[in-house]
């Protein structure tokens, strides 16, 4: 379609970047043995499901997302008469047919507009005994990361509980990336859980491949302190944990991704939790042997390459990707940070601060950081950037594939949605993700 | 028969529920369907009550249900009509709603991209437009907002014709998407067409492909049609053109409505000599509108599936377009050229059962070809059922003329995605193979060892040689047995046992007290006390 002229900055968006709150049923069902309930219109839980885990990556949705999710379908009946009686029986319905530790209803637009009592319904369950929570989940509320907060609080609340015993040292809870949003968040699980172990800790992961699931949740309270490694995700369920349990939590805005980075992590931690910094003195020592073995090799095609390398590049994507990554390939690799475009909907009050942490990054590059959620303004921005002389390197979503092509940039998804490749547990973070995340740009680079 | 009533000066479209009888929950053997239908009863009286299985008269003339306390997510007819209007190249569609409505974008991207490549055409990222509702629009309305977007998509595109869908949230709030489309329309002067599509309003999606065709009927099919005796309508989704070929004796251009077709191909679909389709559940609303409104005639046949039914597709069209002369001898020379492949894959074929989990009436075509390859069929799904089409036409009952043609299914269940009840299922037939369309249930078939031939290309088995492509490919698809295998001995489903030992898939409705006879899950335990020393509180950061 011929387009004609930019509008101003308005309510509209197009290529969207984020599902709504419902799409924190992918939090839930990345609990081992979690059961999401859906409950809300019949195409609500399918939409989340395609753009977090399909259109993702092709991630999957595991054992009980995708087509297992249990849902109201709330219809015309429910929205007059109320739906009630058809969400009391999917959940009863729900606990007997789905082999599952804990049950999410997860409430919609439709049913939060005509006001259901959905707490009181939950709660005769809680009251029997049975592990069901509910949380708010309207889409015109929130996004699938606001929603992933939320989710975890009413877990948290309802189902993990009360607790006032006794903490223990070196546990570490981990409020990492949002599940199924971050296509790599399995890889990303694992990576980040071996370095903490690495380093001496104990750590609940609570999503993912690694996670114990249920009884791992039980453990939240006793942890020493919670591990926010995001710039504002995460944040909300710490604050709510330091109030609840009087757990402190120490908040690392940029995901840690090559070796300096990952080190100082490490450090910054064992001195936080005062441990003892022995073991992971080793262990940093034997992770950055091993990651300069692989640089070096690295090194020698990185500088003797004929045939060009990127040296411009903008990023698009959610602020905790977008920041870790321009942080890496400006700091540590020496590429030009030409545009960093946040499309996560960064809750104001976050910005400022997520804006200075990209502006410390360099001393010799200012860094142009935009919060935009609009993609034909997004991709406006990415086509009108001065790439230098170098091929243009466009870290983004699969939305910006045209204008990519337009410019005849290399396109590496680092963000939703991702629809050119298939993510299995492959991590970009961490000592050996950074490795993987440099095999991925060079070999979008030498493929042309 | 009656050609069903299709009134064009409403707005809106009655629900296929209403007015077809539609179910999307029963189960039986293929013949109790066709007997339980009355199809000819229905295209004869559209309103005659009809008793139901309980006695009593039923408004909307519905088959008996099985009513279900548990169910699984699904899909909404917000959603198909995103992936019909919203997949027209000159045209944008508005989603009135928030952000969560329009999720499934990169997925439509996807299948667009493939129709454009398909189609010959541009190939581009799909433009569909949100007006990303929040919570103060819930309370205050969002009319402003909805005029900004139209602006935004004029100004930005300069579409020949804006698409309005309501959802679940702004139809709640009562949102009145009509006016404001007619007030935009005067202002722009383009058409500005507003579809109440909430995902609550019916029970069945495939309202949403009659709320597409009707706006298109109402706003843009051209109103003083020149007719053009050479040009055939085909109601599909993305298929591969290989109708091209097919129609090719009897000098037809296809024009393919809705998906990737321009605004002024669907304005010509009024100027065409006839209209068909792939599937009767898809095209049989606006075939008809065109048929009542333009006079463009349509197949008095079934679908184009399996010898018998391209023949007799193949013939209603060439009655149409007067060349009834030349078709019985393209049929013999297409039947000799591809029987002896048709032979070959038999044999290699021979012993294999399958399974179709698709669509209505695309189902009863498909399950055509592979026992026209001699595969064994005695179990299959729709994920609903007309029980009369909008043309009400006999020749068009494409249940009948499947059991008619090819013998009855025992178990024919309908069952709206319901992966829970798959499993069932499937082990009451044990199927070497399972054919499907829409997503969530293949990955059960894959996780007890059943390989899935995805049917993303709906066209694949259309025609003569949409047999011999059907038959090659299973040859690979069952060589994914292996994987399944692999799966099957390592992954664990997400249901109880007691559901996996059920037989009956529908037992929940004919026994609703079961639930109360079976155990209870393990109850929550209480946290406790670890007895380890307290560590001191550290600060936070």
């Amino acid at each position: 379609m011929t387009e004609v002229n930019q509008t101003k900055k308005s309510n509209t968006i197009v290529h969207p970047r984020y599902g709504c709150a419902i799409g924190a049923i992918n939090t839930v069902a990345a609990i081992p043995r979690g059961i999401p309930i859906a409950n809300c219109g019949p195409g609500c839980a399918d939409k989340q499901y395609f753009m977090l885990s399909f259109s993702n990556g092709f991630q999957g949705a595991g054992y009980s997302g995708g087509g297992a999710l249990p849902s109201t379908n709330v219809g015309e009946n429910e929205i007059v008469f109320g739906g009630h009686k058809k969400l009391d029986d999917l959940i009863k319905s729900s606990l007997k047919i789905m082999d599952g530790d804990i049950y999410v209803v997860l409430t919609g637009c439709s049913i939060e507009l005509i006001g259901d009592d959905v707490g009181a319904i939950v709660k005769e369950y809680q009251e029997k005994g049975y592990p069901v929570v509910h949380a708010e989940a309207a889409g015109f509320k929130g996004n699938n990361l606001t929603g992933h907060e939320n989710v975890v609080k009413a877990i948290i609340d309802q189902y993990v509980g009360e607790y006032k015993g006794r903490k223990k040292k070196g546990l570490i809870n981990l409020w990492f990336d949002v599940p199924y949003y971050h296509a790599n968040w399995r890889g990303d699980s694992i990576e980040l859980k071996r370095v903490l172990e690495g380093a001496g800790f104990k750590v609940n992961v609570l999503f993912g491949s690694e996670s114990g699931g249920v009884s791992e949740w039980k453990e939240v309270p006793k942890a020493q302190f919670n591990l926010v490694v995001s710039p504002w995700v995460g944040l909300e369920i710490a604050k709510h944990l330091e109030t609840k349990y009087k757990q402190p939590f120490l908040h690392v805005p940029v995901i840690p991704i090559g070796e300096e980075a990952t080190t100082e992590f490490i450090r910054e931690l064992v001195d936080f939790a005062g441990i003892d910094n022995k073991k992971a003195e080793a262990f940093i020592s034997t992770e950055a042997e091993r990651y300069y073995y692989f640089l070096e090799h690295f090194s020698e095609f990185f500088s003797e390459y004929w045939f060009g390398l990127p040296a411009r590049f903008v990023t698009v994507g959610d602020a905790a990707y977008n920041l870790a990554i321009t942080k890496f390939l400006t700091d540590q690799i020496g590429l030009i940070p030409t545009k960093q475009i946040i499309t996560d909907n960064t809750p104001e009050k976050h910005r400022q601060n997520i804006q200075k942490l990209f502006h410390d990054i360099s001393d010799e590059f200012p860094l142009d950081v935009e919060f935009i959620e609009d993609g034909y303004v997004i991709e406006e921005k990415v086509r009108n950037v001065d790439y230098g002389s170098s091929v243009p390197l466009i870290l983004g979503s699969s939305w910006e594939s045209d204008v990519a092509k337009e410019i005849k940039g290399l396109l590496i998804p680092i963000s939703t949605p991702i629809v050119s490749e298939v993510v299995i547990n492959r991590t970009y973070v961490g000592y050996h993700g950074a490795l993987t995340l440099l095999e991925k740009i060079y070999s979008e680079t030498v493929r042309g | 028969m009656a050609k069903r009533e299709i009134d064009l000066s409403l707005v809106d479209v009655e629900n296929r529920e209403m007015r077809l009888g539609s179910i999307i929950s029963w189960d039986g053997s293929a013949e109790e369907l066709v007997d339980n239908s009355r199809y000819e009863l229905r295209s004869r009286d559209k309103r005659k009550s009809l008793e139901g299985c309980s006695g009593k008269k039923e408004k909307g003339c519905r088959l008996c249900e099985l009513n279900m306390p548990f169910n699984q997510q699904t899909m909404c007819t917000h959603s198909i009509v995103g992936c019909q209007v919203g997949n027209i190249p000159d045209c944008i569609l508005i989603e009135h709603s928030p952000i969560g409505c329009s999720a499934i974008h990169a997925r439509f991207n996807l299948g667009y991209k493939m129709g454009l490549a398909r189609r010959g055409k541009k190939i581009e990222n799909i433009q569909i437009f949100s007006t990303n509702l929040l919570e103060n629009d819930m309370v205050f309305g969002a009319s402003d907002k909805l005029r900004q977007t139209i602006l935004d998509a004029h100004n930005r595109f300069s579409p020949k014709a804006i698409f309005i869908s309501m959802s679940c949230s702004t139809a709640i709030i009562g949102e009145d998407i009509e006016s404001v489309a007619q007030e935009m329309e005067e202002e722009l002067e383009i058409p500005i067409i507003p579809l109440f599509c909430e995902g609550f309003r019916s029970k069945h999606w495939s309202t949403g492909f009659d709320i597409s065709q009707h706006g298109i009927m109402r706003q843009i099919v051209n109103k003083h049609p020149q007719k053009q005796e050479d040009l055939i309508n085909i109601i599909a989704l993305w298929g591969t053109d290989y109708f091209t070929e097919i129609l090719k004796p009897l000098g037809l251009r296809v024009n393919y409505m809705i998906d990737m077709a321009s605004f002024d191909e669907l304005a010509q679909a009024s100027e065409a000599a006839v209209t068909a389709t792939f599937c009767h559940t898809l095209g049989s609303y606006m075939a008809t509108a065109l048929e009542n409104e333009y006079g463009v005639p349509q197949v008095d046949a079934g679908q184009p599936y399996g010898f018998k039914g391209t023949d007799d597709w193949l013939r209603s069209i060439a009655k149409i377009m007067g060349k009834e002369d030349i078709i019985e001898e393209y049929i013999k020379a297409e039947h000799e050229r591809v029987l002896p492949k048709i032979e070959a894959l038999r044999k290699k074929l021979s012993g294999i059962k399958g399974f179709v989990a698709t669509g209505s009436s695309y189902a009863h075509g498909m399950i055509s070809v592979i026992r026209e390859l001699g595969i064994e069929v005695d179990g299959s799904i729709v994920f609903h059922h007309d029980p009369v089409y909008d043309s009400g036409k006999s020749e068009q009952d494409t249940l009948k003329e499947l059991v008619d043609t090819y013998g009855n299914i025992d178990h024919f269940t309908v069952s709206k995605t319901q992966q829970f009840q798959f499993y069932n299922l499937l082990n009451r037939v044990n199927p070497d193979f399972i054919i499907i369309r829409h997503n969530g249930l293949a990955p059960l078939a894959a996780k007890i060892g059943i390989p899935a031939f995805a049917m993303g290309d709906e066209h694949f088995p259309v025609g003569y040689d949409g047999i011999i492509r059907v038959g090659e490919a299973l040859i690979e698809i069952l060589a994914r047995k292996k994987f399944g295998q692999v799966l099957k001995r390592h992954v664990k489903l997400p249901y109880t046992d007691w559901w996996l030992s059920q037989k009956d898939p529908f037992i929940l409705a004919r026994n609703p007290g079961i639930l109360d006879e079976v155990a209870e899950p393990q109850l929550l335990e209480s946290l406790t006390e670890d007895a380890s020393p307290e560590t001191p509180i550290i600060k936070s950061a």
